[in-house]
């Protein structure tokens, strides 16, 4: 794989053009299709991207976007079909492309046959919005395949499980303490959990209620 | 300037630095240099091949403007047209683009040498140079070494200094243009009014029997004095608000660099007469200005040494521009893996693209061995080509994405890349035409450095195909585990 991705966005909106803002600081050469006129001549002032103004599912549109030479195309406008069309039309065209499509919902498993990724922005814009309102203390870091979360989290003074080394901790069945004070090492029976300090834990969604309630009181 | 990629570099550059690159490759080595040269072709019509180059790339500089507004991409040439063509046409763009600047590098190393024993002269350290001036052939020539050994030495210099550390910004570019332009505004201001410009003879216009002919070939030759959009276009990330910053910055350097142009070659040949200025070769300017300039000043002692302090310090400055741009194509074209790949990574300890700025400086060490003029020739033979390609892909891009959005759109398309190709071909053949009978090793040289790519390319194919095969049954394959 060469260093960087030639890559094509359908749809400069917010998703798109965030998308496309980022890929650009780790120097990947992006593509933006954009149907509004006045969205691309946005895009064309923040220099990020060659912008092609029409519709993506149309076939000579994605020609001139360069399908045939690029790594992957993501459909990010804000139609689920529009994205999934656009996506097995590149497929079509450029049989090794990477598809990736936005949906808008959580259903990820019924359009693993027609694309190679999902994305439901909402899912990770949600998550950072809980951070935000929770305050620092706890952190949900990223978003595994499953539904299994990995939070930071801050013991706090007073909270049951404050003090206390590891092995003598009762968690519920379905966590894992991962690092130990504030990500220094990989998590030992013998680490404590030291009030103010912050510790990435492993947990799966039935539980995190109680893990919260150990280590937050 | 940053380098290319890794991360994108803030936008903070203004109009006046994108414009002030531009002038400072346009002006500055190119007219101390070449103006000599110029003038033993065209004699007094000089004047015109500098103001006739500047109106043929004014077309060819339309074209950048609409390419660097629509293709966000800091590359110049060369990632314009790798985003237009396939893989061989703009590999071999990134090849010719790659060795018009490194060879670029050689002339103003060797432009270096004698305005610098002319700068040693003027304070009597050295005797003129004439003594060790330029030699018409290149096999070794008693008078050749001292010459040769400074512009080796300024090469080592400043490739060194570049692979050791990131390259200047901006701004600093910007004041070496303005002390340039000042040097340049000096001379031409004592130049008017010294007495030996007042009995200036402009006539015949023309020398010799070729009439206004003989103008062309000197064209091809000084073309490469207006290679500086290239260099703006390199940058277009770094600049502010770039789809209307970077036309701008190209019309305006242009403007400029041809009305320096012009009053600088008009009292050149005003004062030391087209003769005299072609006889001094790369320290034209130089000579003229110790012969008009006032002497015995305090501390500088001579007038003219203010300018030939500007000479020497025009040619390193560009020197040190082209080490910077050939290294950037190089990186780029590794980095799109059209080279080696190490040619486009940064050194882990030095931050700088390392491999590609050793081997740019390995071939201007090179052309170092070259005679001035044909260092010339083959610079600007190479920029014509490329330009003609770059001309070409206004046109291909628009016929093939007529969608795209283009923030600048040039006027009366499509007759300016059309016209921008015939004139740069018209030069390419008259210059190919000159080449054939005064300079054939130039020629055989240029012609040795596109084989060498296309065989390259050859090998380069040959062993992607290799890979590739071993590398299929791996992708077959289903990986354990990733289910």
């Amino acid at each position: 794989m060469p260093s960087h991705l030639n890559v094509i966005i359908a749809g400069g909106g917010r998703v798109g053009f965030q998308t496309a803002t980022t890929l650009d600081d780790r120097g990947h050469d992006l593509t933006v299709v954009e149907q509004n006129p006045e969205r691309c001549d946005a895009i064309a002032d923040e220099y990020v991207a060659t912008v092609i103004c029409g519709d993506a599912s149309r076939p000579d549109i994605l020609q001139q976007a360069g399908v045939e030479s690029a790594d992957v195309i993501a459909g990010l406008t804000g139609e689920p079909g529009l994205n999934l069309a656009v996506c097995m039309e590149a497929a079509e065209m450029a049989p090794g492309i990477r598809t990736v499509a936005r949906i808008d919902n959580r259903e990820r498993a019924g359009y693993t046959r027609f694309v190679d990724e999902t994305v439901f922005p909402e899912d990770a814009g949600a998550r950072v919005a809980v951070n935000e309102i929770e305050g620092s203390d706890v952190r949900s870091l990223a978003d595994v395949t499953g539904s299994l979360d990995i939070v930071e989290v801050r013991v706090k003074e007073g909270a049951p499980a404050a003090n206390k080394k590891l092995r003598e901790t009762r968690f519920p069945a379905g966590t894992l303490v991962i690092s130990d004070d504030d990500g220094e090492r990989v998590a030992r029976p013998d680490t404590t959990l030291t009030p103010g300090k912050r510790y990435v834990i492993a947990v799966e969604p039935d539980v995190v209620d109680e893990v919260l309630n150990l280590l937050r009181g | 300037m940053s380098s290319h990629g890794e991360r994108s570099p803030d936008a903070d550059l203004g109009l006046l630095d994108a414009t002030m690159i531009g002038m400072g490759a346009m002006i500055g080595a190119g007219i101390f240099v070449l103006t000599g040269l110029a003038a033993e072709i065209a004699g007094p019509a000089a004047i015109l091949v500098f103001v006739l180059n500047g109106v043929v790339t004014a077309f060819t500089g339309l074209s950048y403007a609409e390419l660097a507004s629509s293709i966000p991409k800091s590359g110049g040439g060369y990632a314009f047209v790798r985003e237009v063509f396939d893989d061989f046409s703009s590999f071999l763009m990134g090849w010719m683009l790659w060795f018009a600047y490194m060879i670029a590098g050689g002339l103003y190393a060797l432009g270096f040498a004698p305005n610098f024993l002319e700068l040693l002269h003027v304070y009597d350290v050295t005797p003129a140079p004439d003594a060790v001036g330029a030699v018409a052939l290149p096999v070794v020539d008693a008078g050749v070494p001292i010459a040769v050994l400074l512009a080796s030495a300024a090469v080592f210099l400043l490739v060194g200094l570049n692979a050791l550390s990131t390259a200047a910004s901006g701004s600093v570019e910007t004041i070496f243009t303005l002390i340039k332009v000042s040097i340049l505004v000096v001379f031409v201001a004592f130049g008017f009014t010294s007495p030996m410009f007042s009995s200036a003879e402009f006539q015949p216009l023309f020398p010799g029997d070729a009439g206004a002919f003989s103008i062309l070939p000197a064209m091809g030759l000084t073309f490469i004095a207006f290679e500086g959009y290239d260099l703006i276009t390199t940058v277009t990330e770094e600049v502010e608000n770039p789809r209307e910053n970077i036309p701008k910055a190209i019309f305006v350097s242009l403007g400029v660099t041809v009305l320096v142009y012009l009053a600088v070659v008009g009292v050149a040949i005003g004062t030391l007469g087209a003769e005299g200025l072609a006889a001094a070769g790369e320290a034209g300017i130089a000579q003229a200005a110790t012969a008009f300039m006032p002497t015995g000043l305090p501390v500088i002692q001579n007038g003219g040494a203010i300018i030939v302090f500007g000479a020497v310090f025009s040619t390193l400055t560009a020197l040190n521009a082209v080490v910077i741009a050939s290294s950037r194509v190089a990186f780029s074209m590794g980095r799109e893996e059209q080279l080696l790949p190490s040619f486009g990574q940064l050194h882990h300890r030095y931050g700088t693209p390392f491999v590609a700025i050793l081997a740019s400086g390995v071939v201007m060490l090179g052309s170092v061995a070259l005679p001035t003029q044909s260092a010339g020739n083959m610079s600007s033979l190479f920029f014509l080509l490329s330009f003609i390609v770059v001309n070409g892909s206004v046109i291909k891009l628009r016929r093939e994405r007529p969608d795209m959005n283009r923030p600048y759109e040039m006027p009366y398309y499509p007759l300016p890349p059309i016209l921008g190709i015939l004139l740069n071909l018209l030069l390419t053949g008259v210059l190919v035409r000159y080449l054939l009978r005064t300079d054939t090793l130039a020629l055989l040289l240029s012609i040795g450095w596109i084989g060498l790519g296309a065989a390259a390319y050859a090998v380069y194919v040959l062993l992607r195909s290799e890979e590739s095969e071993e590398e299929e049954p791996d992708t077959d394959q289903p990986i354990p585990g990733n289910d």
